[in-house]
Protein backbone atom coordinates (compact mmCIF):
# COMPACT_ATOMS: atom_id res chain seq x y z
CA UNK A 1 0.00 0.00 0.00
CA UNK A 2 1.35 3.69 -0.54
CA UNK A 3 1.60 5.37 2.52
CA UNK A 4 -1.00 8.87 2.20
CA UNK A 5 1.77 11.22 2.14
CA UNK A 6 3.51 10.08 -1.10
CA UNK A 7 0.08 11.60 -2.25
CA UNK A 8 -0.06 14.44 -0.24
CA UNK A 9 3.28 15.22 -1.04
CA UNK A 10 2.56 15.19 -4.95
CA UNK A 11 -0.30 17.45 -4.23
CA UNK A 12 1.33 20.03 -2.36
CA UNK A 13 4.19 20.07 -5.09
CA UNK A 14 1.58 20.41 -7.76
CA UNK A 15 0.07 22.90 -5.65
CA UNK A 16 3.04 24.88 -5.20
CA UNK A 17 3.52 24.55 -8.86
CA UNK A 18 0.64 26.21 -9.77
CA UNK A 19 0.78 28.80 -7.42
CA UNK A 20 4.54 29.86 -9.31
CA UNK A 21 2.65 30.03 -12.89
CA UNK A 22 0.16 31.87 -11.32
CA UNK A 23 2.54 34.82 -10.26
CA UNK A 24 4.83 33.85 -13.01
CA UNK A 25 3.25 33.56 -16.04
CA UNK A 26 1.57 37.02 -17.99
CA UNK A 27 -0.64 35.52 -20.52
CA UNK A 28 -3.98 35.44 -18.94
CA UNK A 29 -4.84 31.98 -20.75
CA UNK A 30 -1.61 30.29 -18.91
CA UNK A 31 -2.45 32.11 -15.55
CA UNK A 32 -6.11 30.49 -16.14
CA UNK A 33 -4.25 27.09 -16.45
CA UNK A 34 -2.41 27.18 -13.51
CA UNK A 35 -5.54 27.99 -11.47
CA UNK A 36 -6.99 24.71 -12.90
CA UNK A 37 -3.70 23.07 -11.72
CA UNK A 38 -4.15 24.13 -8.49
CA UNK A 39 -7.88 22.91 -7.87
CA UNK A 40 -6.74 19.53 -9.47
CA UNK A 41 -3.79 19.22 -6.48
CA UNK A 42 -6.50 20.04 -4.13
CA UNK A 43 -8.63 17.26 -5.61
CA UNK A 44 -5.66 14.84 -5.31
CA UNK A 45 -5.78 15.29 -1.64
CA UNK A 46 -9.43 14.98 -1.38
CA UNK A 47 -9.44 11.49 -3.45
CA UNK A 48 -6.55 10.30 -1.46
CA UNK A 49 -8.02 10.80 2.33
CA UNK A 50 -11.51 9.49 1.25
CA UNK A 51 -9.51 6.77 -0.21
CA UNK A 52 -7.65 5.91 2.92
CA UNK A 53 -10.30 6.54 5.38
CA UNK A 54 -12.99 4.82 3.61
CA UNK A 55 -15.21 7.96 3.20
CA UNK A 56 -17.03 8.79 -0.22
CA UNK A 57 -17.71 12.16 1.02
CA UNK A 58 -14.09 13.45 -0.63
CA UNK A 59 -14.87 12.31 -3.65
CA UNK A 60 -18.43 13.89 -3.59
CA UNK A 61 -16.21 17.43 -2.79
CA UNK A 62 -14.42 16.74 -5.67
CA UNK A 63 -17.47 16.58 -8.21
CA UNK A 64 -18.69 19.65 -6.80
CA UNK A 65 -14.80 20.90 -7.43
CA UNK A 66 -14.91 20.01 -11.07
CA UNK A 67 -18.27 21.78 -11.61
CA UNK A 68 -17.05 25.05 -9.70
CA UNK A 69 -13.87 24.55 -12.11
CA UNK A 70 -15.93 23.94 -15.23
CA UNK A 71 -18.95 27.17 -14.02
CA UNK A 72 -15.12 29.21 -13.76
CA UNK A 73 -13.70 28.10 -17.23
CA UNK A 74 -17.08 29.40 -18.91
CA UNK A 75 -16.90 32.52 -16.84
CA UNK A 76 -13.08 33.20 -17.20
CA UNK A 77 -12.68 32.67 -21.18
CA UNK A 78 -15.90 34.95 -21.08
CA UNK A 79 -13.56 37.39 -19.64
CA UNK A 80 -10.67 36.50 -21.52
CA UNK A 81 -12.14 37.05 -24.81
CA UNK A 82 -14.08 40.50 -23.53
CA UNK A 83 -10.11 41.60 -22.55
CA UNK A 84 -8.67 40.59 -25.94
CA UNK A 85 -11.57 42.58 -27.94
CA UNK A 86 -10.81 46.03 -26.09
CA UNK A 87 -7.31 45.65 -25.60
CA UNK A 88 -5.62 43.58 -28.86
CA UNK A 89 -3.46 41.73 -25.78
CA UNK A 90 -3.86 38.99 -23.28
CA UNK A 91 -0.57 40.23 -21.50
CA UNK A 92 -2.31 40.96 -18.28
CA UNK A 93 0.48 43.95 -17.50
CA UNK A 94 -1.78 45.32 -20.78
CA UNK A 95 -5.02 44.94 -18.58
CA UNK A 96 -3.37 46.39 -15.47
CA UNK A 97 -6.19 49.32 -15.07
CA UNK A 98 -9.91 49.54 -15.38
CA UNK A 99 -10.27 51.96 -18.11
CA UNK A 100 -9.39 51.39 -21.49
CA UNK B 1 -5.12 -7.65 -4.33
CA UNK B 2 -3.34 -4.04 -3.78
CA UNK B 3 -1.72 -5.40 -0.35
CA UNK B 4 -0.42 -8.25 -2.16
CA UNK B 5 1.52 -6.04 -4.84
CA UNK B 6 3.27 -2.65 -3.32
CA UNK B 7 6.13 -2.51 -5.05
CA UNK B 8 3.79 -2.62 -8.50
CA UNK B 9 1.14 -0.19 -7.09
CA UNK B 10 4.35 2.25 -5.89
CA UNK B 11 5.97 1.75 -9.40
CA UNK B 12 2.60 2.99 -10.70
CA UNK B 13 2.32 6.18 -8.06
CA UNK B 14 6.33 6.85 -8.93
CA UNK B 15 5.65 6.92 -12.84
CA UNK B 16 2.34 8.87 -13.04
CA UNK B 17 3.04 11.01 -10.19
CA UNK B 18 6.40 11.89 -11.78
CA UNK B 19 4.44 12.35 -15.23
CA UNK B 20 2.26 14.78 -13.41
CA UNK B 21 4.91 17.04 -12.14
CA UNK B 22 7.05 17.32 -16.02
CA UNK B 23 3.52 17.95 -17.44
CA UNK B 24 3.33 20.50 -14.38
CA UNK B 25 6.23 21.84 -14.62
CA UNK B 26 5.99 22.27 -18.68
CA UNK B 27 3.19 24.00 -18.16
CA UNK B 28 4.20 26.51 -16.33
CA UNK B 29 7.80 26.73 -18.56
CA UNK B 30 6.05 27.41 -21.64
CA UNK B 31 5.96 30.35 -23.34
CA UNK B 32 3.18 29.11 -26.34
CA UNK B 33 -0.56 29.07 -24.50
CA UNK B 34 -0.86 25.82 -26.73
CA UNK B 35 1.69 23.92 -25.88
CA UNK B 36 0.86 24.47 -22.01
CA UNK B 37 -2.55 23.59 -22.71
CA UNK B 38 -1.38 20.00 -24.10
CA UNK B 39 1.01 19.65 -20.86
CA UNK B 40 -2.22 20.71 -18.36
CA UNK B 41 -3.82 17.60 -20.79
CA UNK B 42 -0.97 15.25 -19.32
CA UNK B 43 -1.17 16.53 -15.60
CA UNK B 44 -4.62 15.75 -16.11
CA UNK B 45 -4.54 12.19 -17.58
CA UNK B 46 -1.53 11.15 -15.34
CA UNK B 47 -3.81 12.50 -12.36
CA UNK B 48 -6.63 10.19 -13.57
CA UNK B 49 -4.44 7.12 -13.24
CA UNK B 50 -3.29 8.62 -9.86
CA UNK B 51 -6.74 8.21 -9.21
CA UNK B 52 -7.55 4.85 -10.20
CA UNK B 53 -4.81 3.39 -8.36
CA UNK B 54 -6.82 5.16 -5.23
CA UNK B 55 -9.53 3.32 -6.52
CA UNK B 56 -11.82 6.05 -7.25
CA UNK B 57 -12.75 4.87 -10.74
CA UNK B 58 -15.78 7.59 -10.91
CA UNK B 59 -13.44 10.90 -10.17
CA UNK B 60 -11.12 9.26 -12.67
CA UNK B 61 -13.91 9.09 -15.66
CA UNK B 62 -15.09 12.69 -15.07
CA UNK B 63 -11.82 13.73 -15.28
CA UNK B 64 -10.59 12.86 -18.10
CA UNK B 65 -14.01 13.31 -19.71
CA UNK B 66 -14.77 16.60 -17.41
CA UNK B 67 -10.87 17.96 -17.49
CA UNK B 68 -9.45 16.99 -20.34
CA UNK B 69 -12.43 16.37 -22.60
CA UNK B 70 -14.03 19.73 -21.74
CA UNK B 71 -12.28 22.09 -19.76
CA UNK B 72 -9.49 21.87 -22.13
CA UNK B 73 -11.87 21.76 -25.37
CA UNK B 74 -12.66 25.44 -24.43
CA UNK B 75 -9.58 26.20 -23.49
CA UNK B 76 -7.94 25.49 -26.50
CA UNK B 77 -10.89 26.91 -28.97
CA UNK B 78 -10.33 29.94 -27.11
CA UNK B 79 -6.90 29.68 -27.74
CA UNK B 80 -7.49 29.19 -31.37
CA UNK B 81 -10.18 32.31 -31.41
CA UNK B 82 -7.52 34.29 -30.24
CA UNK B 83 -4.75 33.75 -32.16
CA UNK B 84 -2.58 34.22 -29.56
CA UNK B 85 1.42 34.87 -29.94
CA UNK B 86 3.78 33.83 -27.73
CA UNK B 87 4.40 35.09 -24.57
CA UNK B 88 6.80 38.22 -24.44
CA UNK B 89 9.83 38.36 -21.42
CA UNK B 90 9.79 41.83 -20.21
CA UNK B 91 12.50 43.09 -17.39
CA UNK B 92 11.02 42.03 -13.70
CA UNK B 93 9.93 45.10 -12.51
CA UNK B 94 9.97 44.03 -8.50
CA UNK B 95 13.35 43.01 -8.17
CA UNK B 96 13.15 42.81 -4.02
CA UNK B 97 9.89 40.47 -4.63
CA UNK B 98 12.76 37.54 -5.49
CA UNK B 99 14.26 36.81 -2.44
CA UNK B 100 10.71 37.59 -0.54
CA UNK B 101 9.23 35.06 -2.65
CA UNK B 102 12.13 32.20 -2.31
CA UNK B 103 11.90 32.55 1.43
CA UNK B 104 8.37 32.54 1.90
CA UNK B 105 8.00 29.42 -0.29
CA UNK B 106 11.04 27.73 1.70
CA UNK B 107 9.02 28.21 4.79
CA UNK B 108 5.97 26.74 3.35
CA UNK B 109 7.97 23.60 2.25
CA UNK B 110 9.60 23.14 5.33
CA UNK B 111 6.03 23.84 7.30
CA UNK B 112 5.05 20.61 4.69
CA UNK B 113 7.75 19.28 5.38
CA UNK B 114 7.22 18.87 9.11
CA UNK B 115 3.24 18.52 8.64
CA UNK B 116 3.77 15.53 6.89
CA UNK B 117 6.75 14.07 9.31
CA UNK B 118 4.87 14.61 11.93
CA UNK B 119 1.53 12.56 10.36
CA UNK B 120 3.93 9.49 9.54
CA UNK B 121 5.30 9.15 13.13
CA UNK B 122 2.67 10.58 15.57
CA UNK B 123 0.06 8.21 17.34
CA UNK B 124 -2.54 9.61 14.91
CA UNK B 125 -0.56 8.46 11.90
CA UNK B 126 -2.66 7.97 8.44
CA UNK B 127 -3.60 4.19 8.62
CA UNK B 128 -5.86 3.11 5.34
CA UNK B 129 -9.31 2.06 6.77
CA UNK B 130 -10.60 0.97 3.63
CA UNK B 131 -10.73 -3.14 3.48
CA UNK B 132 -10.35 -4.80 -0.39
CA UNK B 133 -13.79 -5.39 -0.73
CA UNK B 134 -15.16 -1.78 -0.31
CA UNK B 135 -17.76 0.05 -2.41
CA UNK B 136 -16.09 3.64 -1.79
CA UNK B 137 -15.33 5.13 -5.11
CA UNK B 138 -17.92 3.20 -7.17
CA UNK B 139 -20.51 5.29 -9.27
CA UNK B 140 -23.58 3.97 -7.23
CA UNK B 141 -21.72 4.57 -3.62
CA UNK B 142 -20.90 8.14 -4.90
CA UNK B 143 -24.85 8.86 -6.40
CA UNK B 144 -26.23 7.59 -3.35
CA UNK B 145 -24.10 9.94 -1.39
CA UNK B 146 -24.69 12.98 -3.28
CA UNK B 147 -28.69 12.23 -3.55
CA UNK B 148 -29.06 11.67 0.40
CA UNK B 149 -26.72 13.64 2.27
CA UNK B 150 -25.57 16.37 0.31
CA UNK B 151 -28.30 17.04 -1.68
CA UNK B 152 -28.28 20.63 -0.58
CA UNK B 153 -24.46 21.15 -2.24
CA UNK B 154 -25.79 19.22 -5.08
CA UNK B 155 -28.60 21.98 -5.75
CA UNK B 156 -26.78 24.68 -4.82
CA UNK B 157 -23.91 23.65 -7.25
CA UNK B 158 -26.70 23.62 -9.82
CA UNK B 159 -27.60 27.28 -9.28
CA UNK B 160 -23.98 28.13 -9.32
CA UNK B 161 -24.02 26.58 -12.81
CA UNK B 162 -26.60 28.66 -14.34
CA UNK B 163 -25.06 31.81 -12.85
CA UNK B 164 -21.82 30.93 -14.90
CA UNK B 165 -24.20 30.20 -17.76
CA UNK B 166 -25.48 33.42 -17.90
CA UNK B 167 -22.43 35.61 -16.94
CA UNK B 168 -20.42 34.04 -19.18
CA UNK B 169 -23.01 34.50 -22.08
CA UNK B 170 -23.17 38.48 -20.62
CA UNK B 171 -19.99 38.91 -21.07
CA UNK B 172 -19.00 37.23 -24.63
CA UNK B 173 -21.58 38.50 -26.43
CA UNK B 174 -20.60 41.13 -29.34
CA UNK B 175 -21.46 45.04 -27.72
CA UNK B 176 -24.06 45.56 -30.49
CA UNK B 177 -26.98 46.32 -27.96
CA UNK B 178 -28.79 49.11 -26.11
CA UNK B 179 -27.16 48.17 -23.07
CA UNK B 180 -23.65 47.71 -24.26
CA UNK B 181 -23.45 50.60 -27.18
CA UNK B 182 -23.00 54.16 -25.24
CA UNK B 183 -22.09 56.93 -26.70
CA UNK B 184 -18.31 56.10 -26.24
CA UNK B 185 -18.70 53.16 -28.59
CA UNK B 186 -20.05 55.00 -31.29
CA UNK B 187 -17.13 57.10 -32.59
CA UNK B 188 -15.04 54.53 -33.38
CA UNK B 189 -14.68 55.22 -37.00
CA UNK B 190 -15.32 59.34 -37.05
CA UNK B 191 -15.01 59.61 -40.94
CA UNK B 192 -17.97 57.81 -41.74
CA UNK B 193 -19.84 59.42 -38.72
CA UNK B 194 -19.16 62.64 -39.67
CA UNK B 195 -20.30 62.24 -43.43
CA UNK B 196 -23.36 63.90 -43.33
CA UNK B 197 -23.01 66.99 -40.68
CA UNK B 198 -26.58 67.06 -39.61
CA UNK B 199 -26.58 62.93 -37.77
CA UNK B 200 -27.37 63.61 -34.37
CA UNK B 201 -26.15 60.59 -32.33
CA UNK B 202 -28.17 59.47 -29.85
CA UNK B 203 -28.02 57.03 -26.97
CA UNK B 204 -27.82 53.61 -28.63
CA UNK B 205 -26.87 54.21 -31.71
CA UNK B 206 -23.72 52.46 -33.27
CA UNK B 207 -21.41 52.29 -36.29
CA UNK B 208 -23.70 50.53 -38.06
CA UNK B 209 -26.35 53.43 -37.63
CA UNK B 210 -23.32 55.96 -38.81
CA UNK B 211 -22.50 53.80 -41.75
CA UNK B 212 -25.99 53.75 -42.98
CA UNK B 213 -26.60 57.24 -42.80
CA UNK B 214 -23.48 57.61 -44.90
CA UNK B 215 -24.66 55.39 -47.42
CA UNK B 216 -27.87 57.02 -47.98
CA UNK B 217 -26.18 60.49 -48.17
CA UNK B 218 -24.08 59.56 -51.39
CA UNK B 219 -27.04 57.10 -52.83
CA UNK B 220 -28.55 60.43 -52.57
CA UNK B 221 -25.81 62.07 -54.71
CA UNK B 222 -25.20 64.67 -51.35
CA UNK B 223 -21.88 66.68 -52.79
CA UNK B 224 -21.56 67.41 -48.35
CA UNK B 225 -19.92 63.51 -48.42
CA UNK B 226 -16.61 63.37 -47.64
CA UNK B 227 -14.46 61.94 -50.34
CA UNK B 228 -12.87 59.41 -48.24
CA UNK B 229 -16.07 58.27 -47.44
CA UNK B 230 -17.29 57.38 -51.41
CA UNK B 231 -13.58 55.49 -51.50
CA UNK B 232 -14.56 53.49 -48.91
CA UNK B 233 -17.67 52.59 -50.94
CA UNK B 234 -16.24 52.37 -54.22
CA UNK B 235 -13.86 49.48 -52.50
CA UNK B 236 -16.17 47.81 -51.30
CA UNK B 237 -17.99 47.56 -54.46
Amino acid sequence: MIPITWYLALSAVLFTIGVVGVIVKRNAIQMFMCIELMLNAVNLTFVAFSSYFGDVTGQLFVFIVMTVAAAEAAVGLGIIIAIFRNRESLDVDDASVLRL
Amino acid sequence: MWNLLPSISQLLFVVFGAMALGCAVALVAQRNPLYSAISLVGVFVSLACLYLTLQAPFIAAIQVIVYAGAIMVLVVFVIMLLNVEDEVRRPVRLHYLIPVGVLLAAVLIGEAAFMLQLGNSGPRGFEPAQTAGSDVGLTASIGTGMFTKYLLPFEVTSVLLLMALVGAITLARQGRTPLLAAPGNVTEEPAVLTAGGELVLKPGDTAATGRAFAREQISRGDAAAPSNVTREEEEGR
